[in-house]
């Protein structure tokens, strides 16, 4: 790929939009269910039923992501859409208060007032043109904000389910107890460690470990109180059994 | 704001005409109206459809004794490339870098530190017979300024969207 090539780099943006969706399942999927297998091994003495609950809970969990992320991107892609419609059409029906907002951006962005209006004049030789500089540089929106929600949805769901698999499948196949939820637990800071180092990977960051840690941090806190609130709410399970 | 009635404070500016720099003064324009209008910037999208507008319409306002002069707060250089933009501008395009003008005439604009768009007429006393102010969004018509000038001119009593060649009011009313 070359990262000179700006049709490149536009798909490149286009498929890193989807990083949010991949990093928020991912990381949803694995605390979600590190979180539950810590509880249930607090409050429930059987292997066989902490995995079940677990596993119905990653099936549940990562049908819900799938559908909020949906219905979350079919929401906002519809309000930007109209919104859009609402900019090109002022663009047509009302050129000048998009000439004159576009050259205020471009006039405090450094651009002498004679400079901006000679650019936004030529803009203006295209209402397509001087619709998408306005909707970019006044309002911020921007044709590629539109999103897929059924990618969206779909890619959330799976990230959930990959993330969910993480410490489930350790914790099922190792069946020595305490090893079980030490093998999920190793198996869930590992990947959310990976995480935070792939997140710093495409932000360009040098100290990559670090978002890596603070991943990490967070994993650790919501297990360990998952695990306290297990272990407190143990009792309750005794008492209703 | 100044209304109909009040003084018009004078002014000696440099300006824009004819290609040129040149100089402005409120007492050496010696027509029998002075209609001054001021807009937000030079280099703007509403303001040229106003003063090539007024410039379009000059022959006319001549014929009406009227001076046409425009006033915002860009300097002399930017009023000159403007007015070349435009394809040259035959009135004065004065130069009130400071707002003090526009301050004067109570149509500074505070918060986007420009003019407002407004018009005043001045009668050959040099008194404000006409004044009119717009937002900033909105440009105004030059057409009705020619129709005010025009009404101003007859002395009469002119009823609402009067024009030339239509019936004034009673000549023993004054309004």
């Amino acid at each position: 790929m070359d990262p000179a090539d700006p049709a490149q780099k536009k798909q490149l943006f286009e498929r890193l939009s989807s990083v949010r969706e991949i990093v928020f399942g991912v990381q949803d999927g694995v605390l979600t269910t590190a979180g539950v297998l810590c509880g249930l091994s607090g409050a429930v003495s059987q292997h066989s039923q902490v995995a079940l609950a677990a596993l119905a809970s990653t099936a549940a969990g990562a049908l819900s992501m799938a559908a909020g992320a949906y219905l979350g991107a079919q929401a906002e892609t519809e309000v930007l859409r109209a919104e859009l419609d609402v900019v090109r059409a002022d663009a047509t029906a009302r050129p000048y208060t998009l000439q004159e907002g576009l050259l205020d951006e471009l006039w405090k962005e450094g651009l002498s007032r004679e400079a901006a209006y000679r650019v936004v004049r030529l803009l203006s030789a295209s209402p397509r043109a001087l619709a998408s500089t306005a909707e970019a540089k006044m309002f911020g929106l921007g044709g590629s904000m539109l999103g897929n929600p059924a990618l969206d949805g779909l890619v959330m769901g799976v990230a959930f389910l990959v993330g969910a698999l993480v410490p489930l499948l350790p914790y099922m196949l190792i069946t020595v107890q305490r090893y079980d939820l030490g093998g999920a637990l190793v198996a869930t800071a590992l990947t959310l460690f990976a995480v935070g180092y792939f997140e710093g990977w495409l932000a360009h960051r040098r100290d990559r470990w670090r978002p890596g840690l603070r991943f990490l941090a967070i994993a650790m806190s919501a297990a360990a109180a998952g695990y306290l609130i297990g272990l407190a709410i143990s009792p309750l399970g005794a008492t209703a059994g | 704001m100044l209304k109909p009635g009040d003084p018009a404070p004078p002014f000696d500016l440099e300006c824009a005409l004819n290609g040129r720099i040149a100089r402005c003064s409120l007492a050496k324009i010696s027509t029998e109206l002075a209609l001054i209008f001021f807009y937000p910037r030079d280099f703007s999208f509403i303001c040229p459809t106003e003063v090539a507008g007024f410039n379009s319409a000059l022959k006319d306002f001549t014929a009406e004794d009227t001076a046409v002069v425009g006033v915002s707060i860009d300097d002399v250089d930017s009023h000159l490339r403007w007015a070349r933009e435009l394809g040259g501008i035959a009135y004065p395009l004065l130069a009130d870098p400071d707002g003090t003008l526009a301050r004067a005439y109570g149509v500074f604009d505070d918060d986007q530190k420009v003019a407002l768009r407004a018009t005043f007429v001045l009668d050959r006393k040099r008194k404000v017979v006409f004044s009119w102010s717009c937002p900033l969004n909105v440009g105004r018509s030059v057409p009705e300024t020619l129709r005010i000038v025009r009404a101003i001119r007859t002395g009469q009593l002119c009823p609402a969207d009067w024009k030339p060649g239509v019936e004034f009011g009673p000549s023993d009313r004054n309004f």
